[in-house]
């Protein structure tokens, strides 16, 4: 039987993270793939219910590691412990979600075993042999490259949120394994002193279902005063490119794109944006993208779901009709 | 004459540096320039931190002494976001030429590292109400008492009057060719009068207007070259730094021209198609890309030879002749591809013309320039 | 402060990635004739170690690993005010993942002893792992912080502001460190033409594999525990269901498209 698979579950003031969860996900498919067992191991000052959650959510083991100094990311502590741990039961695959935290702790992690690392994972698939098929974007998402680490172990990657399904909590049975951390204060060099949290007025862009993004054919009073209303109709967060934010329509915090943010909605509305690259690389993963634009020949056409050809002042007000008597039936 | 076009590290990294201030720093100001005629004079002050008022300054007094290819590629990039500000620069570096080219070592020590460092800014100022092609018939005269020259007179459509602490002036100290001198004006002097603003219609945000010079007394020391050498230094001055910075600042229009060219021919949609489709358009297109390129060649040539040591005045008039006749031209069929949009104020082309057309009788009218070839042409004769 | 070490990158510019192709048969990144710079993040990186030289004082050294090209980033760097600027260039390193660049790097910062702080830029615009500067933290036996906004120098440590999704933590770190820094950290200063004259005096060194006593099996393709097996341009597969002609008919059908596809 090949080694277990295993995905880190990080949680945040005693919250899974959402990312850790849709790895259980991807983890699970992967594991039966190679019939291997799928396993979580978790950090924290306080496990509580968070073991049980995870092996509702799909694992069939959890290894927790308990102790006062973890309740804080630590990254010589959390290395130390991940890297000890994994030489011990020697996974055969170790799945990470790409967050901040993440992505400071992996390439450690990464480095001391000596094993390879891919970042920011978009699709993951496996191999008869085992072998990990680690799908990453470069150059801004232009281009896709297929990693694999075909001998050393265990093979990692940090996954990307929002690219996994998140499963559903089932009732199963699983193993709780707890490991005795053998830590102490003298081994923090990089000491986390506090955590500042600091949420968005309103809904931030990553986590809007739906968006709307204004391009440079929406930059004119009237015509950006029925782009919020559709907005409001929908419930949507409004972001744009970045020609938008140089005439002043929305805030720099608000681009999307290349140099700005990526956002993966379920439905992404481009308003006046011809499709450049750089923009379309941050909308790509939205589930459905639907496009109005008054250039038949604008390259987003080609890149949306659905599109209309007309001019925004034309369209937007009947877009807003029809939408507010679907809302009514 | 074997060619090697490509620029050293130093050059490149220069106009880096260019690139990076005017699209920075630069761009927000423009709309405020041209709307008020406003000089902006922290982005001048920054163009001196940045040591951009060094560039031709030799080393050996505090100067960059990088050479005037690299002077040009600054010159490009600023005017491709602002024409008006890279005059500005360019007339700061004619302001110095006088010092460089005829100075004593005892002058060159005492003004170059200043405006190395920007803390001296001089103008050039030769042109008045009489004529500036005419330059035999100026008026201002300079006479002498003892160990000063007493300076009198009105000189107008000068450059950088009012931000510079230095005037380069030329001055009657006698009559005919051989009756004109050049004096370099310290800060603080008295009787010094920067005058009427001129208000232009292009290049606006360049601060030019009058200089009222009343009994300034200047020192015999602050004559560059002798009694009489006055219309040389003037004249070598503008030859080798005043044309040349023209066309360096007509080459950003006509670069700005074709990138603003061909971008909206592709964004524009005219007949179910953009407009880069159509003949009419792309015929603009290819002549605009021609004069791009002859006005680069002509002018990187002529700072090539200026570098080398060569003398070319009839290269310099037939790049400033070339490059602004092509900026006015370029300017002209963008408005064009940009139809009605091309006039509005609130879009580029109808700025570039108007900027272009007062590049036209800078550093010497076209006709001038026709009469400075005119001498190279018949060594053809032979 | 005694050094602080900077590595750069020379990196395609990103204005010209949509010129990228790649070649079918090699699988590789076709990169001839694009411009290139140094990596943008790692110009913060530069900035802010300058920033720390003209208040704690120091050396500012900058580290670099890649093709004879890359100098030239080593020489702007220099002109933005670097000290000296080593480049790490050799046949064997080609092909080297993010491990087997930390393995090379730290060997040649352990020549450079002793130092201060190592600086970096969190990311780089083409491969955007940002996995090295953790990874050479590592080799080096020595503490890190990614995604570092403030840094603020102490005595033997400094205490740093790493960004999260949502605010930030405070992370205080003893020194020697690597510190990867992102975009909000300051805003990099312009060339100065002084700049540029003063850094042709400035040294370049090269170093190859030997000068840097690493293992030739931990470098390159052979010390890159991952491969690339394959690169593509991503294909959009999307409806592309476009609908025009007067708008009412137009809004009409894609509303009833939508509604068929269960959008809305």
């Amino acid at each position: 039987m090949p080694g277990e698979v295993w995905v880190y579950a990080e949680c945040r003031s005693g919250r899974l993270m959402d990312v850790s969860i849709e790895l259980i996900g991807g983890g699970r498919r992967i594991a039966d793939k190679i019939k291997a067992q799928l396993a979580s191991i978790i950090l924290t000052d306080n496990v509580g219910y968070l073991a049980n959650d995870l092996i509702s959510y799909g694992v069939d083991k959890v290894y927790t590691v308990e102790h006062p100094l973890l309740k804080l990311y630590q990254s010589d502590l959390y290395t130390d412990i991940i890297c000890k741990a994994v030489l011990q039961y020697s996974p055969e695959i170790l799945l990470i979600g790409a967050t901040s935290i993440g992505m400071d702790l992996a390439p450690r992690v990464a480095a001391r075993l000596k094993t390879g690392l891919s970042a920011h994972v978009v699709g993951l698939d496996v191999d008869e042999y085992g072998v990990l098929k680690q799908i990453v974007p470069g150059f801004g998402g232009g281009v896709m490259a297929v990693v694999t680490c075909p001998k050393a172990k265990p093979q990692m990657a940090t996954v990307r949120p929002g690219v996994l399904a998140k499963p559903e909590k089932t009732i199963r049975r699983g193993e709780i394994i707890s490991i005795k951390a053998e830590i102490s204060e003298e081994m923090i060099k990089a000491r986390t002193l506090e955590i500042i949290e600091e949420k968005p007025l309103g809904k931030p862009l990553e986590e809007a279902e739906i968006v709307v993004g204004v391009g440079l054919g929406g930059c004119k009073p009237d015509t950006f005063n029925l782009i919020k209303e559709l907005a409001e109709t929908l419930g949507a967060a409004i972001g744009g490119t970045r020609p938008a934010v140089d005439e002043g329509y929305i805030k720099e915090d608000q681009m999307i794109g290349q140099s700005g943010k990526t956002v993966r909605p379920k439905i992404h509305i481009a308003l006046g944006a011809s499709g450049a690259m750089q923009y379309m690389v941050g909308v790509m993963d939205s589930k459905t993208i639907i496009a109005v634009n008054k250039d038949p020949n604008a390259p987003i056409f080609k890149m949306c779901d659905v599109g209309i050809v007309g001019d925004l002042n034309d369209v937007l007000p009947r877009l807003i009709e029809e939408i507010k008597k679907l809302r009514k039936n | 004459m074997p060619f090697d076009f490509t620029f050293t590290p130093e050059q490149e990294m220069l106009r880096k540096a260019a690139t990076d201030f005017a699209e920075r720093d630069v761009a927000p100001r423009v709309e405020w320039m041209d709307e008020t005629g406003e000089t902006p004079t922290e982005l001048v002050r920054k163009m001196m931190e940045l040591g951009f008022g060094a560039i031709v300054i030799p080393r050996e007094y505090g100067g960059a002494g990088l050479g005037h290819i690299a002077r040009i590629a600054v010159l490009e990039e600023i005017s491709r976001i602002s024409p008006a500000l890279s005059f500005c620069l360019q007339i700061v570096h004619l302001g110095q030429s006088p010092v460089i080219y005829f100075g004593s070592e005892e002058q060159k020590k005492k003004w170059l590292p200043g405006m190395a460092k920007g803390e001296l800014i001089a103008t050039c100022a030769v042109t008045e109400p009489t004529g500036g092609s005419d330059v035999l018939g100026i008026q201002t005269t300079a006479k002498r008492e003892g160990e000063y020259y007493v300076l009198n007179g009105r000189k107008c459509f000068i450059t950088n009057v009012h931000i510079s602490n230095m005037h380069g002036v030329l001055a009657k100290t006698g009559e005919g060719p051989k009756g004109l001198s050049f004096f370099m004006i310290e800060p603080n002097t008295p009787g010094v009068k920067p005058g009427r603003r001129e208000n232009k219609d292009g290049l606006r945000g360049l601060n030019t207007g009058e200089l009222i010079l009343e009994n300034v007394k200047v020192p015999r020391g602050n004559m560059i070259g002798g009694e009489g050498d006055g219309l040389r230094v003037a004249l070598t001055a503008i030859s080798n730094i005043g044309r040349p910075g023209v066309n360096g600042v007509a080459l950003g229009i006509v670069r700005r021209c074709l990138e603003e060219a061909a971008k909206y021919s592709k964004q524009r949609i005219l007949y179910g198609k953009p407009i880069s489709e159509l003949q009419a358009i792309q015929w603009y297109l290819a002549e605009i890309y021609v004069d791009y390129e002859t006005t680069r060649l002509l002018t990187y040539y002529a700072a090539w030879l200026r570098d080398k040591g060569a003398r070319c005045d009839a290269e310099n008039a037939a790049g400033k002749y070339y490059s602004v006749e092509a900026a006015v031209r370029c300017a002209h069929k963008l408005i064009q591809i940009f139809g009605g949009y091309g006039v509005m104020r609130e879009i580029i082309p109808q700025r570039l013309l108007r900027d272009a057309e007062v590049l036209c009788s800078a550093a010497g009218t076209q006709e001038i320039m026709k009469l400075v070839m005119l001498r190279k042409a018949l060594e053809y004769s032979k | 402060m005694v050094k602080i070490i900077v590595c750069i990158k020379q990196v395609p510019d990103p204005k010209e990635f949509s010129k990228i192709t790649i070649d079918p048969l090699r699988k590789t990144i076709v990169r001839e004739g694009i411009q290139s710079i140094i990596n943008p993040l790692d110009k913060h990186a530069l900035e802010e170690a300058l920033r720390i030289r003209e208040k704690h004082g120091g050396r500012v050294v900058v580290l670099s690993m890649g093709p004879p090209q890359a100098i030239e980033a080593c020489r702007e760097a220099l002109a933005f005010g670097a000290d000296e600027a080593f480049l790490l260039c050799d046949r064997l390193l080609a092909g080297s993942d993010t491990l087997a660049t930390a393995y090379a790097l730290s060997k040649a910062v352990r020549r450079l002893k002793p130092y201060s702080l190592i600086l970096c830029g969190n990311e780089t615009v083409d491969g955007s792992t940002g996995q090295v500067p953790p990874q050479l933290a590592e080799f080096l036996e020595i503490p890190h912080v990614t995604r570092v906004r403030r840094i603020e120098i102490g005595e033997d440590e400094a205490v740093v502001e790493s960004m999260l999704e949502y605010g930030y933590r405070v992370v205080k770190v003893k020194l020697p460190a690597v510190l990867s820094v992102v975009k909000e950290i300051n805003t990099p200063r312009i060339l100065s033409v002084f700049g540029i004259i003063e850094a042709s005096s400035k040294k370049i060194n090269q170093w190859c594999v030997s000068d840097i006593d690493a293992s030739i099996d931990m470098v390159g393709l052979e010390g890159s525990p991952t491969r690339v097996t394959d690169v593509f341009t991503p294909e959009v597969k999307r409806r592309c269901e476009v609908f025009s002609g007067p708008v009412e008919e137009a809004v009409g059908k894609a509303m009833r498209r939508l509604h068929e596809i269960g959008v809305f």
